[in-house]
């Protein structure tokens, strides 16, 4: 995947702006009263086009996107907005569906949330979503931290947000970049599923989740074993889980 | 139209018509070649041959010898043989046919008006008393009852026969059980739950009873899987219907509140629970008639249950612990199971939750992995709360949606709503059991039988 849009967000300056998909115009004009109270403004899209092509304009910090579409389902725009931008998705999916998350997580989503869902729920994940970024906008400007990591084949550059592996670039998602690059920082060292959940995701790991555990098993299908077959990303049952260093 | 009663009628008839004829032709053959031409030869030769045993017989054993030789040949030769005396009687006594009278009286005369012996046919045995008497073959008279009285000369024709007649069954009960296990095969699948399943194209050119029985099968194949399809399509639907305006509702709720200035927050509390009751319930429903169409049966991995059930506690452990109880784990040890992870993770927690919201409070709900005493492929996972129980006569029902233990405190708590009910659907979908038992010291046990995964 080729990224020609890199998100800018400079947060302190401006309202976060927030890109809402979602067929149901009711429940959208709702939220967007909702969302507003809470300090964000709120743009709409009614079907798949017309969320496309608003989030292809580069004005918005953030897509809350619905899976249910007409004309274009969210997995379409997921698609196709993946090719060419690196917006913060964040997908509603219809709820006991797991499938449905899974395959938003692995087309590039980088958080889901089952619907009907608390407000106060989506408001906290919007604003995760947010600071991730941000913090990463932050990486990218300052120098506080290296400009990469490296730890046997792979390398994760912070500046272009690249993962070479073996050489080999590795297209990654914002939240898999930030779980990765948690995980190589700690290398070798257990992370607990509640430490990773809120210094990778930016929230609590909630009760019954597995969000986490389904971008850490994307993580290992996109990087694969290391060169002695062994898992690279290992599951310590009950606790976490371990770069495993060679 | 009863084609295949024609044909069972006919087949059987045309194999018994095969059967005699083939036994009638091979023992008229037999009796032909006796007759033939070629055969005089090697008939003569047996008749001296039989000539000279009753001439030997007869000088040992005088007359009640040769009687005795005489009933021995007539049992194993087809061929009649009479020993004529001079007044013209058999020696046992038979009736000899007019023909062979009159014959034998041409001959006489012949054979004095030429001087000459008799034909070798019409040779004498003698005894010592100089009594004579003539053997005469009588040809003419070979019944068939005299051929199937004698088993050496009948036992070639009959195996041909039953070979034949044997291959031609064969075929026939092939022709007529094949679309029957056909049709058995496709009823099981659609008990499976594979409503697809059509019979009449491999019916091919058939057309009999059994090809209607496929057509009728078939037409009861679609007619279920419509009307199953309309009826998950209903509640898919009814279910994501109702849950728009749930959306709504919740977005409004969040819209009072943000606008209430924390007036009536006791209220949109209240509010917010039961929108979330409603949620799960039709997020269960849902699941329930994805369990009952079988829609997750695919995506079968093998799961490790140890792992499984760490994982469970973890998110377990919230729950119970704003109910002030906690979940145990006692006793694990490796075990993998083949089954779809996420729907049996779904299965067990609603067992595991079911148990939290019954256990009394400071007491744990306790899970352990047993080997299963009457299985050794099986494992038990057991989920043992330390509530109240369940009356005994209700055991059996506490896996049926929406079943009530007792009415009043269950109307309270909301009874057994449809976890149970999910999870002993989804456990029976990997041929699992699962069952209820209350402990003697207190408290419900729900034991889940799984099948070990081979290693």
């Amino acid at each position: 995947m080729n990224y020609l849009h890199l998100q800018q967000l400079d947060l302190g300056k401006r309202m976060a702006s927030i890109l809402l998909a979602d067929d149901d115009i009711e429940l959208s004009s709702m939220l967007v009263d909702y969302l507003s109270e809470e300090g964000f403004s709120v743009d709409v899209a009614y079907d798949g086009d017309m969320a496309l092509s608003k989030a292809l304009a580069n004005e918005h910090d953030l897509l809350i996107l619905d899976v249910m579409m007409p004309k274009r389902n969210g997995f379409d725009v997921l698609r196709e907005l993946r090719v060419r931008s690196l917006l913060p998705v964040l997908m509603l999916t219809a709820r006991g569906d797991d499938v449905d998350s899974i395959v938003g997580l692995e087309l590039g989503a980088d958080d889901y949330l089952a619907k009907p869902s608390n407000p106060r729920v989506l408001v906290a994940r919007i604003r995760a979503i947010l600071r991730r970024a941000e913090a990463q906008g932050e990486l990218h400007n300052g120098n506080e931290h290296p400009d990469q990591i490296a730890l046997d084949d792979l390398v994760m550059h912070f500046g272009s947000r690249t993962v070479t592996c073996g050489g080999n670039p590795v297209a990654m998602t914002s939240t898999e970049f930030s779980l990765l690059s948690v995980l190589l920082r700690e290398a070798g060292n257990v992370v607990s599923k509640a430490d990773l959940s809120e210094r990778a995701l930016g929230r609590k790991l909630s009760r019954y989740d597995r969000s986490l555990d389904m971008h850490v098993s994307n993580l290992r299908k996109k990087l694969g074993p290391l060169s002695d077959d062994q898992e690279r990303i290992k599951t310590v049952r009950g606790v976490g889980y371990i770069y495993s260093r060679n | 139209m009863h084609r295949l009663f024609w044909k069972i009628f006919l087949s059987f008839w045309l194999t018994l018509i095969i059967f005699s004829a083939l036994v009638m032709f091979a023992a008229s053959s037999y009796l032909e070649h006796t007759r033939t031409q070629q055969d005089i030869g090697s008939m003569r030769v047996r008749l001296s041959e039989y000539f000279n045993q009753g001439q030997a017989a007869a000088k040992q054993k005088g007359i009640e010898g040769l009687k005795e030789w005489l009933e021995n040949l007539d049992r194993s030769e087809a061929i009649p043989i009479f020993l004529i005396d001079e007044t013209g009687q058999d020696v046992l006594e038979r009736e000899i046919p007019a023909y062979i009278i009159a014959r034998l009286d041409r001959r006489r005369e012949h054979a004095e008006r030429m001087e000459r012996k008799g034909s070798r046919h019409l040779q004498s045995i003698r005894l010592v008393d100089g009594s004579a008497y003539r053997m005469v073959p009588d040809f003419q008279s070979i019944t068939l009852r005299r051929v199937l009285q004698r088993p050496r000369v009948i036992a070639l024709p009959v195996a041909v026969a039953a070979l034949v007649s044997a291959l031609i069954c064969l075929l026939l009960s092939r022709y007529l059980t094949f679309p029957l296990e056909r049709l058995r095969r496709a009823t099981q699948h659609i008990a499976a739950g594979d409503l697809t399943q059509r019979v009449a194209p491999s019916m091919g050119n058939r057309r009999d009873e059994i090809a209607d029985l496929a057509g009728a099968f078939d037409r009861m194949a679609e007619r279920l899987e419509k009307v199953f399809g309309a009826q998950r399509q209903l509640l898919s639907d009814a279910s994501h219907e109702l849950r728009s305006p749930l959306a709504r509702l919740q977005v409004a709720l969040g819209l009072a509140r943000q606008r209430s200035n924390g007036q009536a927050e006791k209220e949109l509390d209240r509010i917010e629970t039961e929108i979330e009751r409603l949620n799960e319930l039709i997020g269960q429903l849902l699941e329930l008639s994805r369990l009952e169409a079988g829609v997750d049966a695919a995506h079968i991995e093998k799961v490790d249950i140890r792992e499984l059930l760490e994982g469970l506690i973890d998110d377990a452990q919230f729950e119970a612990e704003s109910r002030d109880c906690e979940v145990k784990l006692k006793n694990a040890f490796p075990a993998s199971v083949k089954a779809n992870t996420r729907l049996l993770r779904s299965a067990i927690e609603n067992v595991v939750r079911n148990a939290i919201k019954y256990t009394k409070p400071d007491t744990a709900v306790e899970i352990s992995m047993l080997a299963d005493a009457g299985n050794p492929n099986g494992i038990v996972i057991q989920v043992r709360d330390h509530g109240p129980g369940v009356p005994e006569k209700m055991l059996p029902h506490l896996f049926e949606p929406f079943v009530r233990v007792e009415e009043a405190r269950d109307s309270l708590s909301g009874g057994h709503g449809l976890g149970l009910a999910i999870a002993d659907r989804a456990i029976r979908l990997y041929g699992g059991e699962i069952v209820a038992k209350n402990e003697p010291d207190g408290g419900l046990s729900i034991l889940i039988r799984l099948q070990l995964a081979a290693s």
